[in-house]
């Protein structure tokens, strides 16, 4: 592996999205035609209070170099407090982060409505560009 | 015919070795069915031959071969190697042998940062130069043995128990088929659980409230009286045929030494999960990382990140 191929990193990133908020506003970007980074890989999950830190933790340590956690913001939650949930649980994650010895940077926890297609663009550009500062997550090599 | 039997021991204490003498007198059944043909720490066997003429090391065949201890330098490497392919059945005998166990602590430091702390930096030491004569390399971490060979069979535990070691032994020999629980040790513990903390994090030292001689289902749950219990993520089987876990009928919670409760299983998050539950906040954990994985470091603990 020579200089290229480093400078050719290209992260793999899990977006795990709302149904109601968040994979909308996915769906806007994609119809607004905002461009954002190939390296997202998005998964709808019903409520982003639904996400199980366990999943999170899997996904950094089984190949993913970043995860965006995003729900609906604060008091939008199609489940009244679905969103709240998963605000205390993001606290969790990154407590377990550091036990996994996982930097906290490489999760990120973020509010998107479904009228947000550009701010979902941007957020999830911004993110790549931050993992991709980063480099691979400790746990691929 | 007796079958044959081996053991060898890496990175351990001898615990698990004791173990097999605490069986008793089940002992003195089981080894008129057993020959031991290699065993460090009971016999004199050399591995390159009595006055070292073989050019190879040698451990002789053997039915059922026991291996306690992690894995932490090559020559370790080299052995576990040797055993199985000499060794018809392959049993991991304590946690170090199946998790990696205390040692595998060190996987929280790298080996050069291991060194330097061990050899360099501490204050009640001389400083010398790392010892390499002579001695085997040391791995990049501890390794569980079943991350290096393929094991057949693990009895966990810090130390195992003598009735698992003989039953898991009685059960080999007689053919019939020997499994391990796959319940937690809240499942086998008799305590009263609420779902409640009532107190936040204490100190053991402060002590659990209970009436002494009282029977232990009199007694709450020690992690809801705020005292940190390896309960909720820790393989159950320590209590035996009597059930209730060892450390509870102390009066203790649960050090975690039979390990996670399946292979897959991360006591980490596990715990997390169990301390929120019940109200208790992660954050007073002064080490998290390595309180949960006391005994399952091997694969599980790494060094933090440079930043």
């Amino acid at each position: 592996m020579g200089l290229a191929a480093e400078q050719e990193f290209e992260p793999i990133i899990l977006a795990l999205a709302c149904n109601w908020c968040s994979y909308t506003g996915a769906d806007l970007a994609g119809i607004s035609r905002c461009q954002y980074p190939a390296n997202v890989r998005i998964i709808r999950v019903m409520c982003s209070g639904m996400v199980h830190p366990n999943l999170v933790i899997d996904a950094l340590t089984k190949g993913a170099d970043g995860v965006v956690m995003c729900g609906c913001h604060p008091g939008d939650c199609h489940y009244q407090d679905g969103n709240l949930k998963a605000a205390r649980r993001a606290e969790a994650i990154t407590l377990m982060l550091q036990d996994f010895g996982i930097e906290e940077e490489r999760f990120k926890l973020a509010w998107v409505s479904a009228s947000e297609g550009p701010q979902f663009a941007k957020l999830m550009t911004e993110f790549t560009d931050q993992i991709k500062r980063l480099g691979p997550s400790p746990y691929k090599s | 015919m007796a079958a044959r039997l081996a053991e060898e021991w890496f990175a351990i204490c001898g615990g698990c070795e004791v173990t097999i003498l605490d069986i008793g007198e089940p002992l003195l059944d089981l080894l008129e069915k057993v020959q031991i043909v290699h065993m460090p720490v009971l016999m004199d066997h050399k591995l390159y031959g009595q006055t070292g003429e073989k050019a190879e090391m040698e451990i002789p065949e053997a039915e059922v071969g026991l291996i306690s201890g992690g894995i932490r330098s090559d020559e370790h490497k080299l052995l576990a190697q040797e055993m199985r392919r000499k060794c018809k059945t392959l049993i991991a005998l304590g946690s170090c042998a199946c998790y990696g166990g205390v040692p595998a602590l060190a996987n929280l430091c790298s080996t050069e940062e291991l060194l330097t702390k061990v050899y360099r930096e501490s204050v009640t030491t001389d400083r010398n130069g790392f010892p390499h004569e002579e001695i085997p390399a040391l791995t990049d971490r501890v390794y569980a043995v079943s991350e290096v060979v393929k094991i057949d069979l693990m009895l966990p535990g810090c130390p195992t128990t003598p009735e698992m070691v003989a039953g898991a032994l009685n059960a080999l020999l007689e053919g019939r088929p020997f499994t391990l629980s796959t319940k937690s040790v809240c499942d086998e513990c008799p305590t009263i659980r609420e779902k409640k903390a009532t107190s936040t994090l204490r100190r053991r030292l402060e002590g659990p409230t209970f009436t002494p001689g009282a029977p232990l289902n009199q007694m709450r749950c020690l992690m809801e009286q705020g005292f940190l219990c390896n309960g909720p993520a820790t393989r159950s089987g320590c209590g035996g045929s009597e059930g209730t876990p060892r450390c509870i009928r102390a009066y203790m919670p649960c050090e975690g030494c039979f390990g996670p409760i399946s292979e897959k299983a991360n006591p980490m998050v596990d715990m997390m999960g169990a301390l929120s539950t019940i109200g208790l906040d992660p954050k007073q954990i002064p080490d998290r990382a390595a309180t949960f994985n006391r005994f399952s470091g091997a694969g599980r603990l790494r060094p933090a990140p440079k930043r």
